[in-house]
């Protein structure tokens, strides 16, 4: 990429006709790409009409409690919001979400460290992490419930139990797969253990390890959402659960859309720390 | 005649259990400041003779020493592969400073020196480059730079040349070639090449294939620098290879690739008749 430099044709007489100049390129290149880019952008506009659309021809035939009308939807959002009860929700389940979380990542990294450093140690758990991994996280419900009651630390702990296992299996296939050629330079070098694990294994696993990352956090809106419907109703979850056992269906979609907002933050959020993280890698 | 910095008495190496021999009694000394190339056909066991020499992998039989002492991966040997081994998420300066990192110096000195070495091979534009973004060849003088920023006695070389094109191949042998005579460390480089071997060596040790043992050691006794006066249109370069290859061309004869047919088939399978 760094040798490559726009060099004009060596040779301009031989193939006069057809010379372009790099500037005129450029733009080719340039309005290409705009008119890509208008074409996508034009398809997702018609597509989210389209679903307007939709919405109100289904609130229209068959009446506000199998679909409410987009507008009701909106006066719905600008009242909670408003109000701040859509504030205290979101609140409420971002502590949920984020204590549980933070201890799935560092719970989840280190554990995987441990079991991709040391080959014996995940020889021997293996069959109880598959076990436990394996498990659908809702079957663990009554248990939380049990131990930790039904409020903020129960629930931190079914977000904990959703997101960690991606984290730590993640982090511990990146350790224990890192490059083997690397690490026999590293250890041709001199290094020992403790120096190929930080400066070897744990960078050349990143890049699993945000990917665990990254499917821990979506996870753990679901987990968060869950328990909130499942133990103590309270967050997005309750207020979720309060709108549809009244059928207040416009005020179930304005929660709805929050929580759509959410999780597409969190995943946007991610991607471009993997991005900035990451910036070594082959990118074209 | 001075010690020799490498020590290798009746080396024999397994592997699988046993079940595979890779070495069988290996002797040989590389003297201080010698190039010695190690050429053999594919299966002899050369780069495991590398990794012994480094410490690597332990051996079952016979005894290594280097610099008088069990060999270790440590500050006096360095080595550089077939592929360059960067870590890609280094830039290329930071790539050498690992190496000397490890071997404790500081921060700002590691940096100083980086920049000085990546200047002899010609890449000091490139230091803050990352290593995805330089050619094959221009990666493999930095990992020839790494190894020789840490200043060893010893310098291995595993067909380090091997999976460049042929133009960038011919350049690094001569910068090499100028690098040892400034510097005149042991270099021990292995090479399936003849030429190549010849060309750069003072020594050639020829190995034989399964299990790998020393068919001949071969003096290369052409002037020096090599790289000013080149020695290959020569009659003595010409004898020399010619030479190596009938040696070559001998174990065929001897009937070695049929052994090797043997290590990957059962043996009743080539011995019945076909119908």
């Amino acid at each position: 990429m760094i040798e490559q430099s726009a060099k004009p044709s060596p040779s301009p007489a031989e193939n006069a006709p057809a010379t372009v100049s790099v500037e005129e390129l450029a733009a080719r290149g340039r309005e290409r790409r705009r008119r890509q880019n208008g074409f996508v952008l034009g398809a997702q506009v018609l597509i989210g009409i389209a679903l307007l659309a939709g919405m109100y021809a289904l609130n229209a035939t068959s009446g506000k409690l199998i679909m409410p009308r987009p507008d009701d939807v909106l006066a719905q959002s600008i009242k909670l919001w408003s109000d701040g009860t859509m504030l205290k929700a979101l609140g409420e389940s971002l502590t949920v979400l984020v204590i549980g979380y933070a201890i799935s990542i560092v719970s989840g990294i280190l554990g995987g460290a441990l079991l991709g450093g040391f080959h014996y140690l995940s020889r021997v758990l293996d069959p109880y992490v598959n076990a436990l991994n394996s498990t659908p996280g809702a079957a663990f419900i009554p248990l939380i419930i049990v131990w930790f009651g039904l409020y903020t630390e129960a629930k931190v702990v079914l977000v904990w139990n959703a997101a960690f296992f991606p984290i730590l299996i993640n982090t511990a296939a990146g350790i224990a797969n890192a490059n083997r050629e690397l690490l026999e330079m590293g250890r041709a070098f001199g290094a020992r253990r403790r120096e190929l694990f930080w400066s070897v294994m744990l960078p050349d696993a990143l890049p699993s390890i945000l990917s665990g990352l990254r499917i821990g956090a979506a996870i753990s809106t679901v987990g968060t959402v869950i328990a909130e419907l499942t133990m103590a109703q309270s967050g997005l979850g309750g207020l979720l659960a309060q709108a549809g056992n009244r059928f207040q269906m416009d005020k179930y979609f304005a929660v709805v859309i929050v929580l759509m907002a959410l999780g597409t933050a969190i995943t946007a959020l991610l991607r471009y720390a993997e991005r900035r993280i990451g910036r070594w890698r082959i990118t074209s | 005649m001075t010690e020799p910095v490498i020590s290798l008495r009746h080396v024999g190496k397994l592997f699988g259990d046993g079940q595979v021999r890779a070495l069988h009694n290996v002797s040989f000394d590389v003297r201080p400041g010698e190039f010695l190339s190690l050429v053999g056909p594919s299966g002899c066991g050369k780069t495991t003779l590398l990794r012994i020499i480094n410490g690597l992998i332990t051996l079952e039989e016979g005894s290594v020493t280097v610099m008088g002492a069990r060999p270790e991966p440590g500050p006096d040997l360095a080595m550089v592969f077939q592929s360059a081994r960067l870590l890609p998420w280094r830039t290329i300066s930071g790539n050498i400073e690992f190496a000397l990192q490890l071997r404790g110096h500081d921060k700002a000195e590691r940096r100083q020196r980086a920049l000085a070495l990546l200047g002899a091979v010609g890449l000091r534009d490139f230091a803050d480059a990352f290593p995805h973004q330089l050619s094959g060849g221009m990666q493999q003088r930095v990992g020839l730079a790494r190894a020789l920023a840490v200043e060893p006695r010893v310098l291995l070389m595993d067909e380090p040349f091997a999976a460049l094109d042929a133009m960038t191949r011919e350049v690094l042998r001569k910068e090499l070639l100028q690098m040892w005579a400034r510097r005149r460390m042991a270099i021990v480089f292995v090479t399936h090449d003849i030429d190549e071997a010849v060309y750069l060596s003072q020594r050639v040790v020829l190995l034989r294939p399964r299990p790998g043992r020393i068919d001949e050691v071969v003096e290369v006794d052409l002037p020096e620098p090599r790289w000013e006066r080149d020695p290959r249109p020569t009659p003595e370069f010409t004898a020399l290879r010619n030479h190596l290859w009938d040696r070559i061309h001998a174990m065929a004869r001897e009937g070695e690739a049929l052994e090797e047919l043997a290590g990957a088939f059962p043996m009743e399978a080539i011995e019945k008749p076909r119908r």
